[in-house]
């Protein structure tokens, strides 16, 4: 008897109408470890065959080093813009009805379906010196092409969607009742926002945030034809990766890769501990 | 309740003393689309008055509520705060303490917060010292029995908790008046109760001008000082709780407070027979067809032979202190169903199938059908 009900207790679930935790944790466990934790284990095993002096040389090496300081402070820097516009236009979709609504909501998961190859050729003729939007900000002493911050552009444009996707539902939920009951309790348009709206989106503007940022941070299609890729200037990571692979460096690749995958780590760690950290201080969604 | 710093005696020298205000609402309209909401309603309300709305839905309780708060912009009518005309008010500068439905608690906030938000959104000259509003706060939670939850997070808490959190955050910006839309329709019926005597004995404590929206009869029967019957965006009875009841002005309140019999009849010679006896119309019809609402519990059930209309008994039940009897009577469709009261544990001296005879006490008529 107590043996029977020891399991149970041990995994703390309540009895269901609908059984079958056992396959489908088995399922659920199986499936992250071949399909996400193997090959991570994999790439981790293989940069160990450069040791620790290659690793050291690897973070000694000025191309790298500005490489990955180019992939991690763009994707940052477009997941903040995004974090901003995102948060706008998320307002605009969910509290206004004008005409054309459907369309501009429909805009938005474009970046989302293109191939990442067409949305960088169309930033590349965009942008080029010769380009459409390239002429006017040239006149205006503006270089975007072939600089860091047309790799920027490049991370606003894939981004876009999973603030605003993250952050619409949730400003949906958010009761009229409340604006109203801060305005008779006395509060300003901007201190309603600031004291009431804000705090209450704030995880999901996070988490669109953090999703942003990681999406960018591991693009390549559509940033490398607007970003010339020049050595030291606006050559991103992951094509760093690929020519190390393209001289048979294999376990360069792997290197540059780890490391990647540990700052990655990193800021979504962060990302996390701020949200939890505000749940503890909240209360929402608790 | 405890004897708090929010009592009427104290209100000069306590910083959260409160001023009860007279209300009074001109001509008010109000259309959403070409719905009319609110089609020209003006009342007075007395400083310190407890009033209910009531009515069905749609019937423009809440959308007046909602213009005396100022979260409404009424097409047309004037509202005044102690002869103070409000349309003018931005929400800040009317000072109304507003109770919405579903408490509209910040979610994101503590109770203490929660509380505290009224204060803290001032300007920076009329905001009080971080020390006092907390002394504030804390003369409130204790106010409507909360002491000891400041730090708990509203999700945290039960519904009626919830409803007083509410309160005491209306309260905390010394509101001129306070307002309540629906203020126990969430609850259950036993918490709807206690809450109900325990808002009662705040009022008198606080003193303030109060005027909720319900669409509950008893609720607004038992609570307020008067009130107002609304029907179709119009005002169409208002007087104390038991004129109301006793001489309901209109067939519609009639049937509104429930509980009646509804008997067609015909006038004649200025009287219309309704269940075994004749009654004056409600008014000076002479002649013509006529309803007559005799409730539940105005009639007189008497043994076969005596005078009365002659009623068939269906059944019996029992609820609470009262016997509901069904009979089958003579021009009516439906069973009509008795109230009489009941002392417990008595045995039902009543069979069904057997004959009697009803006879109404009371009955309010109205001419035309």
């Amino acid at each position: 008897m107590a043996a029977a009900s020891l399991p149970g207790k041990f995994l703390n679930r309540a009895p269901s109408i609908i059984p079958g935790f056992g396959l489908t944790m088995g399922i659920t466990v199986s499936w992250l470890s071949f399909i996400v934790l193997l090959p991570l284990v994999a790439l981790v095993l293989r940069a160990t065959g450069i040791g620790f002096e290659g690793f050291a040389a690897m973070l000694g090496d000025q191309r790298v080093l500005s490489a990955l300081k180019l992939s991690f402070g763009a994707a940052l820097a477009g997941a903040l813009i995004n974090a901003f516009a995102g948060l706008i236009i998320a307002w605009v979709l969910v509290r206004y009805t004008f005409p054309g609504r459907r369309l501009v909501d429909g805009l938005i998961d474009l970046p989302f379906a293109l191939p990442t190859a067409v949305s960088g050729l169309a930033l590349a003729a965009l942008y080029a010196p010769n380009g459409w939007l390239g002429v006017p900000l040239a006149e205006l002493g503006i270089k975007v092409a072939f600089t860091p911050t047309g790799v920027v552009i490049a991370c606003m444009f894939i981004g876009l969607p999973f603030v605003v996707r993250q952050v619409q539902p949730v400003l949906g939920d958010v009761d009229k009742a409340l604006e109203e009951a801060a305005a008779t309790l006395g509060a300003t348009r901007v201190q309603t926002i600031f004291r009431v709206i804000l705090p209450m989106i704030l995880p999901a503007l996070l988490a669109g945030f953090a999703l942003a940022f990681a999406r960018a941070v591991g693009e390549y299609g559509s940033i490398i034809f607007i970003a010339g890729n020049l050595p030291f200037k606006s050559e991103i990571a992951p094509l760093l990766i690929i020519i190390k692979l393209e001289e048979f460096n294999y376990e360069g690749a792997t290197a540059i890769a780890v490391i990647m995958l540990l700052l990655s780590f990193a800021v979504l760690l962060a990302v996390n501990l701020l949200q939890s950290w505000g749940r503890r201080r909240t209360g929402l969604g608790s | 309740m405890e004897k708090s710093v929010l009592t009427k005696a104290s209100h000069d020298t306590s910083p959260t003393g409160f001023t009860p205000v007279r209300i009074e609402v001109e001509g008010l309209r109000q259309s959403f689309g070409k719905f009319p909401a609110l089609n020209g309603v003006s009342l007075a309300i007395e400083p310190g008055e407890l009033l209910a709305l009531l009515g069905p839905s749609g019937s423009g309780k809440t959308t007046l509520l909602r213009a005396i708060a100022g979260l409404a912009t009424p097409d047309d009518g004037r509202i005044l705060f102690q002869g103070e005309e409000a349309n003018r008010l931005s929400l800040r500068e009317r000072r109304v303490g507003f109770v919405f439905q579903q408490y509209a608690l910040f979610r994101h906030m503590t109770v203490f917060d929660n509380i505290a938000f009224g204060l803290r959104v001032r300007p920076r000259k009329l905001r009080p010292k971080k020390s006092d509003i907390a002394t504030r706060v804390q003369h409130l939670l204790k106010l409507v029995q909360l002491d000891d939850l400041g730090s708990r997070f509203p999700s945290q808490l039960s519904g009626g908790q919830r409803q007083r959190v509410a309160l005491a955050r209306a309260l905390a910006i010394e509101p001129r008046v306070l307002l309540l839309d629906e203020p126990f329709g969430a609850l259950d019926a036993k918490v709807r109760k206690e809450l109900r005597h325990w808002l009662r004995g705040l009022h008198n404590e606080t003193g303030l001008t109060t005027i909720f929206v319900t669409h509950d009869q008893e609720e607004a029967l038992e609570l307020a000082d008067r009130v107002v019957i609304m029907r179709e965006g119009v005002i169409e009875q208002i007087g104390k709780p038991a004129d109301i009841y006793d001489h309901p002005a209109t067939p519609f309140v009639c049937e509104f407070l429930g509980n009646i019999i509804k008997v067609n009849t015909t006038i004649v010679d200025g009287l219309a027979p309704a269940l075994g006896k004749s009654f004056a119309p409600v008014g000076d019809a002479s002649k013509g067809p006529a309803v007559a609402y005799v409730r539940n519990h105005d009639v007189d059930v008497l043994p076969d032979g005596s005078e009365g209309a002659a009623a068939k008994l269906l059944s019996t039940r029992t609820f609470g202190g009262s016997l509901a009897l069904e009979f089958d009577v003579a021009g009516f469709a439906a069973p009509v169903e008795i109230h009489i009261p009941r002392m417990s544990d008595a045995p039902v001296a009543f069979t069904a199938g057997a004959l009697y005879r009803l006879k109404a006490r009371k009955a309010y008529v109205f001419s035309g059908r």
